[in-house]
């Protein structure tokens, strides 16, 4: 898992890719997959190091800003 | 759950090698190899070049369906077009992929083998620890079905994305400088000799790997390049094949197109552990200098096939017992891609502006003399630079 959290993560456009895999060993913490024919980037552990992205033959690599899930509201009293 | 003494993941050269002389080693195991796209030898991600000397230890090309084209010359093209003839007879050929891997996997069954296409490994965990029998199970996806396979040993021949090695603890990464981004179109109605192989190399046309024509037939051929994305102005892969295509057969019909990477690094620190054996892309089983990898994988299929076979008749699966298979990997080739890899480093260093003049010494040398090792030694009276290199081919 990664220490710090990234402010942009890797993202795959599905409709680009070509499933060809050259990006899953660039990967320093093996956070993309390849299963079942669907590429994917696991935003939990990806790094934001960028190393996936120009390689990619394609393209169909880019970097997107990580949002912060939102804290939970406090409940609303009448 | 199926229970097998060897599941072979990934039905290319070298998983269909593997299964078959794991069988023949050992006739009386349950050898199964998955293939995780629904047909062996699709979709094909090479340029199909191979050697002939080593492709016959494995299969006979002369007059089979799979051999699209027989090679008898190298063409090297310096960055401004000025070729280089290499004359040699009988030097390759390029495959039909497609063919060529079912006709692998079909021999692997005629050993035996029970191959299954569209099962796709999505994980495997080892049944160790203090009372475990050792065994991996490996999840399959299968039509929509998951089953779990036993197996004594399991041999990840899983290409370029291995996952087999990732789950058992190998490290499989590859650093960004040593990853060829490759694009390749098959172009048909363009105007080449179609008993060569050309290979063009320029920082402009693909920086730190090459551009290659390996012809199918007359007028049809793979026209790709592999490059080194830290060396490019910002562009894909596809987008300089693109330009160099529309320079050099503006009007070729492109009727295929593929992608992928190839790892010019050297293999894997460690390719085996308990019950387990990594072989061809997956392990980095590939020339670093020429980015070839078939024979590779088939050469290296053998080796863990036999050793599969071997240490389960012995009854020991251990890490310790198939670290034979990485010794012998690195003594058949493995020590010679290291070589290789210096050599690649050095020749790093050499622009465009050398490799047009190094063509055009080369070229004054009679064709008929034009033997590597004269090659060399005109090229290094002419071009002190290359001094570096030539040394590394010693150390």
């Amino acid at each position: 898992m990664r220490r710090v959290t990234p402010d942009t993560i890797a993202v795959v456009d599905l409709a680009v890719c070509d499933r060809c895999g050259l990006c899953l060993p660039l990967c320093p913490p093996e956070a993309i997959h390849l299963e079942l024919n669907i590429l994917t980037v696991d935003d939990a552990t990806c790094t934001g190091c960028e190393k996936c992205i120009a390689p990619c033959p394609v393209g169909a690599l880019a970097m997107t800003p990580l949002i912060p899930s939102p804290q939970p509201m406090a409940p609303a009293h009448a | 759950m199926p229970d097998v003494d060897v599941l072979v993941v990934g039905a290319g050269p070298a998983g269909a090698v593997a299964a078959w002389e794991a069988k023949r080693a050992a006739p009386e195991l349950d050898v199964v190899l998955l293939e995780r796209d629904r047909a062996v030898g699709s979709p094909v991600r090479c340029a199909e070049g191979v050697g002939d000397a080593g492709l016959r230890e494995f299969a006979i090309p002369d007059g089979a369906d799979w051999a699209s084209r027989r090679i008898t010359r190298v063409i090297f093209q310096a960055p401004d077009d000025t070729e280089v003839l290499v004359a040699e007879r009988d030097i390759g050929w390029v495959l039909d992929r497609t063919r060529f891997d079912a006709h692998l996997a079909a021999e692997a069954a005629r050993e035996g083998t029970e191959v299954r296409v569209g099962a796709e490994a999505t994980a495997m965990i080892r049944n160790g620890g203090g009372g475990g029998d050792g065994r991996w199970h490996v999840q399959v996806k299968e039509r929509g079905r998951e089953e779990t396979y036993r197996a004594r040993i399991v041999i990840g021949a899983d290409g370029v994305e291995t996952m087999v090695g990732r789950w058992a603890g190998l490290d499989t990464r590859v650093p960004a400088r040593d990853m060829e981004s490759c694009a390749q179109y098959v172009l048909q109605g363009i105007d080449f000799d179609p008993d060569a192989i050309y290979l063009q190399f320029s920082d402009a046309i693909a920086p730190g790997g090459y551009a290659w024509i390996f012809p199918k037939a007359v007028g049809v051929a793979n026209v790709g390049l592999g490059l080194v994305a830290l060396k490019t102005d910002g562009r894909n892969a596809r987008q300089y094949l693109d330009a160099w295509i529309a320079r050099r057969f503006p009007n070729g019909a492109r009727t295929g197109f593929t992608v992928g990477g190839v790892i010019v690094h050297t293999t894997i620190k460690k390719t085996y552990a308990g019950g387990v054996m990594v072989a061809g892309d997956a392990a980095h089983m590939i020339n670093p200098l020429s980015g070839g990898g078939i024979i590779n994988a088939m050469k290296a299929g053998r080796l863990a096939g036999c050793t599969a076979a071997a240490a389960i008749r012995e009854g020991d699966t251990s890490e310790r017992r198939l670290s034979a298979y990485h010794l012998a990997w690195m003594e058949l080739l493995g020590e010679d891609h290291l070589k290789y890899y210096r050599i690649k480093q050095a020749l790093e260093h050499m622009d465009d502006a050398f490799l047009n003049s190094l063509a055009r010494t080369v070229n004054k040398i009679p064709r008929e003399k034009r033997s590597i090792g004269r090659i060399f030694t005109h090229a290094l009276i002419k071009h002190p630079q290359l001094i570096p290199v030539a040394a590394r081919f010693f150390v």
